[in-house]
């Protein structure tokens, strides 16, 4: 059994940590930084801990202008709040600005499944990427989500990293997280499953369903969401002809249609998109919730079966 | 008091850079005049006789920093940018054409200078506050100006930005607010009355004081004893004509944006021509 840990409390570790080496590093909250993870940074570090209540429209504006002064200010809050609320701030303020900037929301997809579409992030990754120069991240597990912190003060411009709320499990050997690089977690040849963030342990779980009923699956984790590693993805294409993408976001503007872009310019294939519906999704249980929608191992597992069979037919 | 002199001569600066403004209008065929000339005033003093600045080393870390947050009143910065020495001024030239360095909101990366990318509004006061609370303890003597419009108060990012830079006691930062009183629609107080503006920024724990806007004295007169109060930021409510300085032009919401035909451009080179030659004979 792998162990498990709260995203938000190895966040935290991990932006303290990376403070001590740096002390250009400062963190902002809006009336979040406790849930983020920073209660020790905030009793260690008081001078480089900014509260500022509730209002992330002008953290953010803050934050690029602490960057202007040359400190390198954090901010997580709840993923909604720090992306699609004060998104002009984070389009002109840091985006177009080029601010040494990083933005973290936490809490991100349906993690927050009880409170509602209010407390949801399913549009973060289409949005964020519109806007030029920001590296879009979602770490995958407790030690990538360790070293992306290291990697997101170690580059220099804007960085939007998503983390959930979940415990999550140890899914790798915890190395160097390079900006950009995907990680092969095992060949096959029947089907892709590229997956990203959240939902990279349900990927793994379903590809070893997959294999007891004979379909080969090629795992592959993204946790760099733009810009996309385009190699690992004409890479899989090629390998498989045919690609599911998994994403705790919505099937448009995230992972799946980075994918589609990626292949329908350089290598044509049949790509199923599995993430949320366009919709305002329902409430309940977080495993339920993803569960109802298909986002559990036993429905990535029957989607991807159905889609390896349906695209085998239409070969013929 | 400041000096006669020095006043004189701020005035003289003031009126170059108000045809500095008509001069890129000429070049672009358009601009946001009419805040460009109610703000320049205040524009001048702070570049001319305040900040702490090198315009052969615009980068030097402890400078003072000025933001412009009403961005679309650029061609007032540009122009005195231009006056100050931070670049060429036929430059000005270059308004409004292909890849002109000198876009209708200022960028940052494009001309030395500029602190922000402003022109959205109620963005330049959340900036202008990050700036301040982070030089704080790094260059303690750097301060931050920002210069706002009155149609920009009713963005409710503004509100976020003045809680905060209270509540952190930034009184490195001084905000002019250019109340100009009208806006694109008609007069600010019939689009979103935002009166009694200064007893709004005391009220949020700003020291404030309430200007003339357009007349240097008092311009220098609160430039030169700040903070108003230690531990508030400050805000100066700066009463000011739009348009000022252009006969025709002055109160009128129409030159908000001004497209001129070549006869109201001429008049208004020739006003300014004259209003620089009655100064330099003083």
């Amino acid at each position: 059994m792998a162990a498990y840990a709260d995203p938000r409390k190895v966040f935290g570790a991990a932006v303290a940590e990376a403070a001590e080496k740096n002390p250009a590093i400062v963190v902002l909250s809006a009336d979040s930084g406790g849930s983020s993870g920073h209660g020790e940074f905030k009793k260690q570090h008081p001078d480089r801990y900014f509260e500022f209540g509730i209002m992330e429209q002008g953290v953010v504006g803050i934050a690029s202008g602490l960057a202007a002064a040359g400190r390198v200010p954090v901010f997580c809050a709840i993923a909604p709040f720090v992306t699609s609320r004060p998104f002009e701030m984070f389009r002109n303020d840091v985006g177009y600005m080029r601010q040494n900037v990083k933005i973290v929301g936490r809490n991100s997809g349906i993690s927050y499944s009880d409170l509602g579409p209010t407390h949801h992030s399913l549009e973060d990754f289409a949005i964020i990427r519109m806007i030029p120069g920001v590296t879009v991240i979602a770490p995958q597990d407790p030690g990538e989500i360790a070293s992306a912190v290291h990697a997101m003060f170690e580059h220099e411009g804007p960085v939007y990293m998503r983390i959930g709320n979940d415990p999550i499990p140890e899914l790798f050997e915890s190395g160097k997280f390079v900006i950009g690089k995907s990680r092969i977690l095992r060949e096959g040849s029947d089907v892709t499953i590229i997956s990203t963030g959240t939902l990279t342990g349900i990927a793994i779980e379903s590809a070893d369903l997959l294999a007891s009923r004979g379909i080969s699956v090629r795992l592959a984790a993204m946790p760099t969401v733009y810009p996309p590693d385009r190699e690992m993805v004409i890479e899989s294409a090629r390998a498989t002809g045919r690609i599911v993408t998994l994403e705790e976001h919505y099937t448009i503007g995230g992972l799946g249609t980075i994918v589609q872009e990626v292949t329908a310019e350089e290598f044509p294939v049949r790509v199923r998109k599995l993430g949320l519906p366009h919709t305002y999704v329902s409430s309940g249980p977080y495993r339920e919730l993803l569960a109802y929608y298909g986002l559990d191992a036993a429905g990535v597992a029957a989607s991807a079966e159905e889609f390896v069979g349906q695209t085998q037919a239409s070969n013929h | 008091m400041a000096d006669r002199d020095v006043i004189a001569a701020l005035e003289l600066t003031a009126a170059r850079c108000r045809r500095g403004v008509v001069r890129m209008v000429r070049s672009g065929g358009a601009g946001h005049m009419g805040g460009a000339m109610s703000c320049i005033d205040i524009v001048t003093a702070l570049y001319f006789h305040t900040l702490d600045i090198d315009p052969r080393d615009p980068k030097k870390p402890d400078r003072d920093r000025f933001i412009l947050s009403a961005g679309h009143k650029c061609l007032a910065q540009y122009a005195v940018l231009a006056e100050r020495g931070y670049f060429d001024p036929s430059l000005l030239d270059t308004y409004g054409k292909l890849n002109t360095k000198l876009p209708g909101h200022p960028d940052m990366h494009k001309l030395p200078g500029i602190e922000a990318n402003t022109g959205a509004l109620g963005h330049g006061l959340s900036i202008s506050a990050g700036m301040a609370l982070g030089l704080r303890d790094t260059h303690p003597t750097a301060r931050v100006f920002a210069v706002m419009g009155d149609g920009e108060l009713p963005e409710g990012s503004n509100w976020e930005a003045v809680s905060a830079a209270s509540f952190h006691h930034l009184d490195k930062l001084t905000v002019f607010v250019d109340c100009n009183g009208l806006q694109i629609s008609g007069r600010t107080c019939d689009v979103m009355n935002m009166e009694p503006i200064a007893e709004r920024f005391a009220s949020f724990g700003w020291a404030v004081r309430e200007i003339d806007g357009n007349d240097m004295t008092q311009i220098i007169g609160v430039l030169d004893n700040l903070p108003l109060e230690t531990g508030r930021p400050s805000a100066v409510i700066a009463r000011t004509v739009k348009g000022r300085g252009l006969s025709f032009a002055e109160n009128q919401a129409v030159y908000h944006y001004w497209k001129p035909a070549e006869e109201e451009l001429s008049l208004a080179e020739r006003e300014l021509d004259e209003a620089i030659r009655v100064r330099e004979a003083m």
